[in-house]
């Protein structure tokens, strides 16, 4: 008891001490809008897609009474996450974020977004079961999907053809293509593990069947470790130790000088990688093609997902009725899905937007692959995600990138790097207070 | 004794050949990282991984960089540089005032108090409040406060090392015995400390000035932690930012390389051209013995 | 060790003694005046908000938590008490103390690195007829201008194997050992220049007088050097060595910056990104302010055993 007192006499202390000299001095830029409904609302709207900027001009030029200002941040997704749910309570939150869909659960525990389901009440008809996933939590719209990204095998057609290769179409032939690939030239690897990108390790493991987390009553049912994970692991820490994968981590600069010198021949990445390849390897245009991913089974056309978005209304917004109209707009009008498609690249999650003509035309650095998007369209299908992403997921992934990076680097058991990502994970949760089974 | 002369300017006359030697690969340590980044900034986008390293181009890369940057996204690199302008001068400027008329009041009179608050000035300056950083984000979150330019430039404003240093400058060159004659002669203490302090402290302020200056034009941890609109971010930042990858996009080196090169010139030219009156013998001369 | 970023820092000893020599053994210091009061007004009140307040903020979210209320996802969440948990997780944290010893390796590599340079600098400035001395002075000086977050790009293409001069392609700088010595040498290359005016401007400090009887006596330039200079000097580089000491558990801008380039540098590499992500990462403000709080009663802890090292050497050599 006095213990408490203490610290509440601490706390105002130090608040005060804050308060009263702080908020003479200064004005800040209070990112959400103030003023009532009438008049034109000003919405502020946080997303870091390159040339959004244009979309959303768009949408301002024809709705004078709603107007939309793009914030563009720089941090990384995971810490944007956590400032909006630090800023949650002093209402300095914007109006709309972006979210990644594993980022998403973490904001609905801490009341930092809303369901919109109430304001446009047919967006859940808007979109297929796999995307609404992400997005539909106990029966409440939390956003709205952007887009959705499957995992697809890019490799340097000229290359493989060169060595009489085939496209491997099951993992047992990515490693005896990885093996041919470096005999033929011991500076050219089919391709890189990377221990930044959890992500992608993610989709991999779904596509092998596992489900990180599933909930049950709920009860959370942690697995991160599970058989599935395990197998795509121990394949990799195979490959890496055998040397012809390399282990630099996707986006770093000596990554992206391989990719474009040729060092590396392949990249296993997701159906957004035409719009990255260009500022990647922009030397290689015309050179990459894409197939589906490999199989474990053959025949079996699972693939998993890496990255894709969701956009959100937060709690802190003064106008939920006109952001989640934006969003709406947004992500399921065929003229700013269309202009999505082609200024951003993005392969749009709404149903409509999987039919745009705009898609007729591949992404221009694939442009010597006609049917990229056919391909891409068939391969969505058979996408498949965990259950449900946990309300820590980005510890998770934090821990991924520390373990996987540290055992790459050591060279380590990938798969004891999992086991103590699933004990961070569990412990964090219990901590919580979530319920777990056992 | 005549030889010893002798010899004396002969040798005067002969280069000492090892420090000379010492001091030039010192140089090249410290500057070839430096022309490297010069070299970089020439090549274009496809020459940069692609030609030797210590070879500039001559095809227009530097132009094309160049333009490049400052168009990238609509020209918000020159806001960037206006933001840290606007950062390490606006702070640079309030801290120096703050520090003198503490570092003064502190040395030259003495009140209920100035004991302690010395004591505490000097344990701030053996606490770099950089890392409070985090806390500081957290209280200001609180009120709303942070991603304002304010929320960068609050934490920078009071330097206890400035105040320190205006401290002992003032302890040895504004003599009591001109304070007293001012006040002979009438002036407030005011009019003192300013007439007559703060003209004599001037080149230690201008030494404080640059030492604020270029700690704050060189801050990355505070913005980092603060900001998160980018029309906000000071230069550091956004090159950082430029560099890092934010949801699968991928970093633009050759802006980023021109970018640091544009970044650096101005902080270079402004310590080469103040370096008359910048005074660095102020920080070891409070430890002369 | 200290990145670019950070102002130096101070030696308390000499502080005293220095206001010893400097003014008159009776200080007579003005009569009422509230002018004093009102120029050190700004700065008390504005290190309150800045230092006191937000740690004192610190020091009450240490013992707070957050635990969810019910439902899927929590449906809400509030804060409760805590107690010393947030404490016991970081001081048991393995990682906390990894940190701590990375960060002590990169000292143990920098800071002597950053003395012996600068001295050496420093005394190769002053040594007779030693030529060009105002450019090689300037150059090694111009790395201060440059931001830590630069220098480490720089540095980085540098190491990189598609970019480097430098051999990068047959060594590995970021290895797991080596990583260590390129981050140091980022810092040392940063500050040297810095250090080696501090100590310069304290060898011209000296009365020309004290060599001058050496030199009748036959003493070479290097005795010189070693036997006068270098003593005389000990309290600026006491001073440096304290600068960097605290420039070292400021690390954080050169591993950050580096770490898309090495799989060798994790999130918590040295105490401050320890810190950042325990808070920003991990989304655990509350155990991002213990962590906090620690580190800074690590850096307290840390001054006091530089400065009794600094003093116990002087009283050796008295």
């Amino acid at each position: 008891m006095k213990r408490r007192a203490l610290l509440s006499v601490a706390a105002s202390l130090g608040a005060s001490l804050a308060v009263g000299t702080l908020i003479s001095g200064c004005s800040t830029n209070s990112p959400s809008s103030s003023g009532g409904s009438s008049g034109p609302v000003d919405l502020t709207f946080v997303s870091w897609d390159p040339h959004m900027d244009s979309i959303v001009n768009i949408w301002n030029a024809a709705n004078p009474d709603i107007h939309v200002s793009l914030v563009v941040p720089s941090q990384g997704a995971d810490e944007l996450v956590t400032k909006f749910i630090t800023q949650n309570k002093a209402g300095a939150n914007p109006d709309i974020v972006k979210v990644e869909y594993q980022s998403l659960p973490a904001l609905i525990s801490n009341s930092v977004v809303v369901d919109i389901g109430g304001y446009v009440p047919d967006i859940a008809s808007k979109f297929d079961a796999s995307a609404l996933a992400q997005v539909k939590f106990e029966e409440k719209i939390y956003g709205v999907p952007q887009d959705f990204a499957p995992l697809v095998f890019f490799y340097r057609k000229d290359v493989l053809d060169s060595l009489g290769l085939k496209v491997p179409t099951s993992w047992d032939e990515y490693a005896q293509v990885a093996r041919a690939v470096n005999a033929a030239n011991p500076k050219q690897f089919l391709g890189t593990f990377s221990g930044g990108d959890p992500g992608w390790f993610a989709g991999l493991s779904q596509q092998a069947g596992a489900n990180w987390w599933s909930t049950k009553d709920g009860t959370w049912t942690v697995a991160v470790n599970d058989k599935a994970s395990t197998k795509v692991a121990d394949y990799w820490e195979g490959l890496v130790k055998e040397g012809v994968i390399k282990r630099d981590p996707f986006w770093s600069t000596q990554w992206s000088a391989e990719m474009n010198d040729g060092t590396l021949v392949g990249w296993i990445s997701a159906a957004w990688a035409p719009a990255q390849l260009p500022n990647i390897a922009a030397d290689t245009a015309g050179k990459w093609a894409a197939a589906p991913l490999p199989a474990w089974k053959a025949g079996d056309a699972t693939t998993g997902i890496w990255g894709g978005a969701a956009m959100a209304v937060t709690t802190n917004s003064k106008h939920p009725e006109q952001s989640a109209k934006f969003l709406d707009w947004l992500n399921t009008s065929e003229e700013a899905l269309a202009a999505q498609i082609k200024t951003i690249n993005i392969y749009p999650a709404a149903t409509k937007g999987r039919s745009l003509p705009e898609l007729d035309k591949p992404p221009v650095f694939m442009s010597n692959q006609p049917d990229y998007y056919k391909m891409i369209g068939q391969i969505a299908p058979s996408a498949r995600s965990f259950d449900i992403w946990g309300p820590n997921a980005t510890l998770t992934f934090g821990a991924y990138r520390d373990g996987f990076s540290t055992a790459l680097q050591n060279g380590t058991s990938l798969s004891a790097a999992l086991t103590s990502m699933q004990k961070t994970t569990v412990d964090d949760m219990t901590k919580l207070g979530f319920t777990l089974s056992k | 004794m005549s030889t010893l002369q002798y010899s004396s300017v002969g040798a005067s006359k002969r280069i000492n050949l090892i420090p000379t030697l010492v001091l030039f690969v010192g140089a090249a340590y410290c500057i070839l990282p430096v022309l490297w980044i010069l070299i970089a900034s020439t090549k274009s986008k496809s020459e940069l991984f692609n030609t030797a390293a210590y070879l500039p181009s001559f095809n227009g890369g530097l132009w094309e960089n160049l333009t490049g940057l400052f168009a990238y996204r609509d020209g918000i690199f020159l806001r960037w540089a206006g933001n840290s302008v606007i950062y390490a001068v606006g702070g640079g400027l309030l801290s120096t005032v703050i520090a003198a008329s503490a570092g003064y009041a502190l040395a030259k009179y003495s009140f209920r108090g100035s004991k302690l608050t010395f004591r505490l000035i000097v344990a701030g300056v053996l606490l770099p409040s950089i890392m409070l950083a985090i806390p500081q984000y957290l209280l200001l979150a609180q009120f709303g406060l942070t991603n304002s330019y304010f929320s960068v430039l609050l934490p920078l404003v009071v330097s206890p090392f400035a105040i320190y240093l205006c401290k002992i400058y003032a302890e040895s060159s504004v003599p009591d015995e001109i304070m007293e004659a001012a006040r002979i002669d009438g002036g407030s203490e005011f009019r003192i400390f300013v007439s007559v302090g703060l003209r004599m402290m001037t080149p230690a302020l201008v030494t404080v000035f640059l030492l604020q200056f270029i700690g704050i034009w060189n801050n990355f941890l505070l913005p980092f932690i603060m900001l998160s609109d980018d029309k906000l971010y000071p230069l550091t930042l956004g090159l950082y930012g430029m560099l890092r990858v934010s949801g699968g996009q991928a970093a633009l080196y050759s802006l980023v390389i021109t970018g640091a090169l544009v970044s650096i010139i101005p902080v270079v030219a402004l310590f080469l051209s103040l370096q008359r009156y910048w005074r660095i013998d102020m920080l070891s001369g409070g430890v002369k013995s | 060790m200290t990145t670019a970023t950070e102002k130096p820092s101070t030696v308390l000893d000499s502080d005293r003694r220095t206001s010893n020599r400097l003014l008159p053994p009776k200080r007579k210091k003005l009569r009422s005046s509230a002018l004093p009061v009102f120029l050190v007004m700004p700065a008390v009140v504005l290190m309150a908000i800045i230092t006191v307040a937000p740690a004192i903020y610190a020091f009450v979210l240490s013992f707070m938590g957050r635990k969810v209320t019910g439902g899927l996802l929590g449906g809400g969440t509030q804060e409760i008490f805590v107690g010393l948990n947030n404490y016991v997780a970081a001081l048991t944290d393995s990682e906390f103390w990894a940190s701590i010893t990375r960060m002590l390796t990169v000292a143990v590599v920098g800071v002597p690195a950053t003395l012996i340079l600068a001295t050496v600098f420093a005394l190769c400035l002053d040594a007779k007829r030693a030529r060009l001395t105002g450019f090689t002075r300037i150059a090694i000086f111009i790395p201060y201008a440059v931001p830590g977050v630069v220098a480490s790009l720089l540095w980085g293409f540098l190491y990189m194997p598609a970019t480097s001069p430098i051999g990068g392609g047959v060594i590995d700088y970021f290895g797991s050992t080596t990583i260590f010595f390129s981050v140091a040498n980022i810092a040392v290359w940063g500050v040297v220049g810095f250090n080696m005016i501090i100590l310069y401007t304290a060898i011209r400090g000296l009365p020309a007088e004290l060599y001058d009887a050496a030199q009748l006596d036959g003493a070479s330039e290097l005795q010189i050097a070693l036997k006068i200079k270098l003593p005389l000097i000990r309290p600026a580089l006491v001073m440096c060595g304290l600068f960097s000491v605290l420039g070292a558990l400021q690390l954080f801008n050169e591993p950050t910056t580096l770490r898309p380039l090495a799989n060798a540098i994790t999130s918590s590499w040295v105490p401050l990104m320890k810190v950042y992500s325990d808070a920003f990462v991990t989304n655990n403000i509350y155990q991002g302010a213990a962590s906090a709080l620690l580190l800074v009663a690590l850096t307290v802890g840390a001054t006091v055993v530089v400065n009794a090292v600094g003093r116990r050497l002087g009283k050796a050599n008295k």
